[in-house]
């Protein structure tokens, strides 16, 4: 490998690490968010 | 400790979430072009150069997200100020710690290859790291072990107050040992050739964009454990209802979620 592959590969191993850890926290937010329903009121029934 | 989470829970208002997460975009693209075209190759190490414009930058952020995991564990152990969210603070920033953590560490690796000739060697600076990652790991690896909340933060911040004295470990293992990693380069005024020009503009540009990868982040992270903890309690509060209406004589003990998705 050239100096400049390893180059391109540290900084493509980076970006795609910390776009995928963006897309999970993204994506899971968004789901809990979908679910989330306020809390019902106390009825007392 | 539970029950204080809601919605609207979140570390930084949603607009200046938004402002930091383009802005940070932008360093990212700016320093992409900086240490990718703008800095110019090192005289001995040419191009490889480039990947300490975002090895250094990320060890600072693992340095800072495990300071902040302290800080957190401290504030949370202290009475006085003990709140849900340092702990979710504490539990947010290590997992980032350890991701930028594996970052150094393979952009070590890729850097070691071509200018030392080895990916890996037992130096002082590379095995404390190490030690470092997996320590955070099993810090991680106790906050998904089922416990109540209270009882999962208290170990969990003390465990997270014992991993951090790695940290000046790390820091200062090339001065205290005869390393193969090089000694501090940018504030060395023993080096006659110092980092200068472009190249000092682009490292510590690097770690000004890396910050705010870090705090976009940390914002984001935030804001998922709170749901994750709203989810739970959701949970727990339906298993009880559903409970007492199929038995009302049955009793119930209302036990907090015990938090392993955090």
């Amino acid at each position: 490998m050239s100096y400049a592959e390893y180059v391109i590969t540290g900084w493509v191993v980076t970006g795609a690490s910390l776009g995928a850890y963006w897309l999970w926290i993204v994506r899971r937010t968004k789901r809990a968010e979908a679910s989330w329903q306020p809390p019902r009121e106390a009825s007392g029934e | 400790m539970t029950g204080s989470a809601s919605t609207g829970d979140r570390l930084l208002k949603p607009r200046v979430a938004m402002v930091l997460g383009w802005l940070t975009l932008v360093a990212v693209v700016v320093l992409a072009l900086f240490g990718l075209w703008g800095a110019p190759p090192d005289e001995i190490q040419g191009d490889a150069q480039r990947l300490m414009y975002l090895h250094v930058p990320a060890a600072w952020v693992a340095y800072l997200a495990f300071a902040v995991t302290a800080i957190s564990s401290a504030l949370w152990l202290w009475r006085r100020t003990r709140s849900d969210v340092w702990d979710r603070v504490a539990g947010s920033s290590a997992e980032l710690g350890v991701l930028f953590t594996a970052l150094t560490l393979v952009l070590g690796a890729l850097w070691g290859k071509p200018i030392w000739g080895v990916w890996w060697a037992w130096d002082a600076r590379l095995v404390t790291t190490a030690v470092l990652f997996f320590l955070y790991l099993g810090y991680l690896a106790l906050r998904r072990i089922p416990a109540a909340p209270e009882t999962r933060a208290k170990r969990c911040a003390i465990a997270a107050l014992i991993a951090f004295v790695d940290v000046p470990i790390v820091h200062f293992s090339v001065t205290w040992w005869r390393t193969l990693h090089q000694d501090g380069t940018v504030f060395n005024e023993e080096l006659s050739a110092q980092i200068h020009g472009v190249m000092a503009f682009t490292l510590w540009f690097g770690v000004l964009a890396f910050t705010m990868v870090y705090l976009y982040l940390l914002d984001r992270r935030y804001r998922l454990m709170v749901l994750d903890e709203e989810r739970e309690e959701r949970e727990v509060a339906i298993a009880i209802e559903e409970r007492v209406s199929a038995d009302p004589n049955a009793p119930v003990t209302p036990t907090a979620p015990a938090g392993a998705s955090r």
